[in-house]
């Protein structure tokens, strides 16, 4: 286990290591803990009412679905690669990957407001049915955080322009880049949830 | 390998399971697929927690509570199919 000390990662033995600060795995716990209630509230609903929820997913695209699936991963992975890349030195790099993921992170952005344009244009609003209401509340709340995760992107880009971060010295930058990991993280359970499962 | 062929590597799987679940989902409604989809959700888990969050270096408490959260949520999710 290991714990930041002004900054710098010092792992607790050479073996395992946990990176970033700690107050960002339990902050990861507490975020996964309230989107764990909301995934299961949508579940047992679905199971409570299986016509209404399947007749409701019909208006959603699936490869709209994938598209922001995949577009959140690979902006996952341009940031892990930012991480290894300040691990050998190389920042200047680092925040160009940062930037290449914030414009990939931007894609979803831009499918998610289309597909909330066109549902609210279909008058698919949170009162639309119980299903709308729990879409509107589940892929709302994520959407809120993918919108911090690019905030924090963003500020990590500029602080590795900067050479604000060392190989020694990077558990800032690991802990941002846990922030956006977990945002995928809960991605992945919510996709299928709300897009493919009837 | 280095760990830039490795975050490569999850990054690929992941996609490959992205596209898996939109097929099986186009496939029907059967639980048995409704199953597969979700045990393709938990293998993306796994992937982004031992992959992209380094856990699979991690202590085991650690690597346990955040891989424990993804299967607590498929189990969840499969006992309501």
């Amino acid at each position: 286990m290991s714990t930041s000390v002004e900054g710098r990662a010092v792992p607790a033995s050479p073996s395992r290591r946990l990176p970033g600060d700690m107050a960002m795995w339990f902050f990861i716990l507490a975020e996964l803990s309230v989107f764990g209630v909301l995934i299961l509230t949508f579940a047992v609903t679905q199971m409570l009412y299986p016509e209404p929820f399947r007749e409701s997913r019909r208006v959603l695209d699936g490869s709209i679905g994938l598209a922001l699936t995949l577009s959140l991963l690979t902006a996952g992975l341009l940031a892990a690669l930012a991480v290894e890349r300040v691990r050998r030195d190389r920042p200047r790099q680092a925040a160009w990957l940062l930037l290449a993921g914030l414009l990939s992170a931007g894609v979803y952005v831009a499918l998610k407001l289309g597909e909330y344009g066109h549902l609210l244009g279909l008058g698919l609003d949170m009162e639309a049915g119980t299903f709308f209401t729990l879409y509107w509340i589940l892929t709302g709340f994520h959407f809120l955080h993918v919108l911090l995760g690019m905030a924090i992107l963003a500020w990590m880009a500029g602080r590795c322009r900067r050479r604000a971060y060392r190989p020694d010295s990077c558990s800032g930058l690991e802990s941002g880049v846990l922030y956006w990991h977990m945002v995928d993280l809960v991605w992945v359970l919510l996709f299928p949830l709300v897009y493919v499962l009837n | 390998m280095s760990a830039s062929k490795v975050l490569f590597g999850c990054w690929l799987g992941l996609a490959a399971f992205s596209v898996a679940t939109v097929s099986l989902g186009h496939a029907g409604g059967a639980r048995t697929l409704g199953v597969l989809v979700l045990l393709l959700a938990l293998g993306k888990a796994w992937l982004i927690a031992d992959g992209f969050m380094e856990l699979r270096h991690a202590p085991r408490l650690w690597r346990g509570l955040l891989l424990g959260w993804p299967l607590a949520m498929t189990a969840g999710i499969w006992l309501t199919l």
